[in-house]
C-alpha cells in the first residue's frame, strides 16, 4: 500500500505532494513544505556522512547524485529517485518486500509527459496539472490491483 | 557484507564510542572530520526519526511500530538501533543482498545483542561506571579540574574486546 508521494525540485522546494491511500498520515501545507526540504537536504548529507562514497559523488549509470535510496522504519519503507536534473521523486509505502524503483521511473515518465511537456507548466513550480494527478491515481490503482492479483 | 564503522551516541549526540573496520575502503577524513562527520550522522538519524514519525501510517496495534531502522546510499548502508535510553547504536556496512531478503535484520539483531549482551554486562555493570561520566571519544585533552564528575575509559572494560569478538563471528563480517 502506498503512502505519500513528494516531488522535490532540485532547490529542495517541494513541487507536488500527494496521499496515495487512505491510509497515509494527513500533513498540512506547511508540514509538507517542511518535510520536502529536510528530505532534499539530508539526502546531500548521508551522502556526506557516509564512509564509503560513490566516485565524484554521482551514480555514473543515472548521473544522480550519491545520496539516500532507501530508508526502511519498521513496518515502513520510503525510496527516493534522484534525476539527473536533481528532481527527487519520493515515496512511502507499507510493504517492506517490494523495490519501489518502478512505479518510481513511472511517476517521472508522467511528470516528463505530463507536466514538463505542458506549455502552461512553468519548471519548478508546483505542479497544478489535471492529467498529472489523473494519471498518478491511475497508475497508483494499477499497481495495487496488480499487487493483489 | 562489509564492516565499515560502529558508532554509538548519547541522546544528546555526544559518541561514547567510535571504531573503525576495514579502514582501506574509506575515503581518507582528518581525525577532526571524522568527528564533523559523526556529528553529521547524528543529525541526520536524529531528523529521519522525526520525518518517519511524522509520515508513519496510524498505528494499529498489529503491524511494528514504525522505528528507523536503515538509510541505504549509493555505496553503503547505516543501521541503527535507538534503546528506549535514547542511546543510538550505528553500524556503517556496504550494500549487501543477502539471498534470504533479511539482511538488515541480521545486522539490527547484532546491534540488539551489542547493547544487551555487550555494552550492559560489560559497561554498565562495570563498578567505575556512572552513568553520564562516560569518557567521550575526543574529550582526552580536556582540563578535568574544574569537574567533579571522575572521567570513566571505555578502555578498562572489556567492551571492545567483545565487540571485536562478536562481530568477527556473525556470519555477515568479512
Amino acid at each position: 500500500m502506498f503512502l505519500t508521494l513528494f516531488i522535490v525540485n532540485s532547490s529542495g522546494g517541494l513541487v507536488y505532494t500527494r496521499q496515495l491511500s487512505p491510509l497515509a498520515p494527513k500533513i498540512n501545507t506547511n508540514d509538507s513544505l517542511r518535510i520536502a526540504s529536510t528530505l532534499h537536504s539530508l539526502h546531500a548529507i548521508a551522502a556526506e556522512a557516509a564512509p564509503v562514497k560513490l566516485p565524484g559523488n554521482k551514480n555514473p549509470r543515472t548521473g544522480a547524485d550519491d545520496g539516500i535510496e532507501v530508508i526502511e522504519a519498521g513496518g515502513m519503507i520510503m525510496q527516493c529517485l534522484q534525476t539527473r536534473t536533481g528532481m527527487k521523486f519520493i515515496i512511502s509505502s507499507t510493504s517492506t518486500k517490494d523495490d519501489l524503483s518502478e512505479i518510481l521511473r513511472n511517476l517521472y515518465l508522467l511528470y516528463t509527459e505530463n507536466a514538463l511537456k505542458n506549455p502552461f507548466y512553468e519548471l519548478d513550480m508546483p505542479i497544478k496539472v489535471d492529467l498529472f494527478n489523473r494519471g498518478v491515481d491511475l497508475l497508483v490503482e494499477q499497481f495495487h490491483s496488480g499487487n493483489m492479483r | 557484507m562489509t564492516l565499515y564503522s560502529f558508532h554509538i551516541f548519547d541522546r544528546r549526540g555526544k559518541t561514547l564510542f567510535t571504531k573503525q573496520y576495514n579502514a582501506h575502503f574509506h575515503q581518507k577524513v582528518s581525525s577532526q572530520s571524522e568527528e564533523e562527520q559523526r556529528k553529521l550522522v547524528f543529525g541526520m538519524l536524529f531528523s529521519l526519526r522525526e520525518i518517519m514519525g511524522t509520515l508513519a501510517p496510524p498505528n494499529d496495534g498489529f503491524s511494528e511500530p514504525t522505528v528507523l531502522q536503515s538509510v541505504k546510499t549509493g555505496r553503503c548502508t547505516v543501521h541503527v538501533y535507538e534503546t528506549i535510553s535514547g542511546m543510538r547504536l550505528v553500524m556503517y556496512t556496504d550494500n549487501f543482498k543477502q539471498s534470504d531478503g533479511n539482511g538488515n535484520l541480521a545486522v539490527r539483531e547484532s546491534l540488539r545483542y551489542i547493547y544487551a549482551n555487550i555494552w550492559v554486562e560489560y559497561v554498565v555493570r562495570s563498578p567505575l561506571y556512572r552513568p553520564g561520566d562516560l569518557l567521550a571519544v575526543g574529550d582526552k585533552g580536556e582540563d578535568l579540574g574544574s569537574s567533579n564528575r571522575r572521567r570513566f575509559d571505555i578502555h578498562s572494560t572489556e567492551f571492545e574486546k567483545r565487540l571485536d569478538a562478536l562481530v568477527t563471528k556473525q556470519k555477515w563480517y568479512k
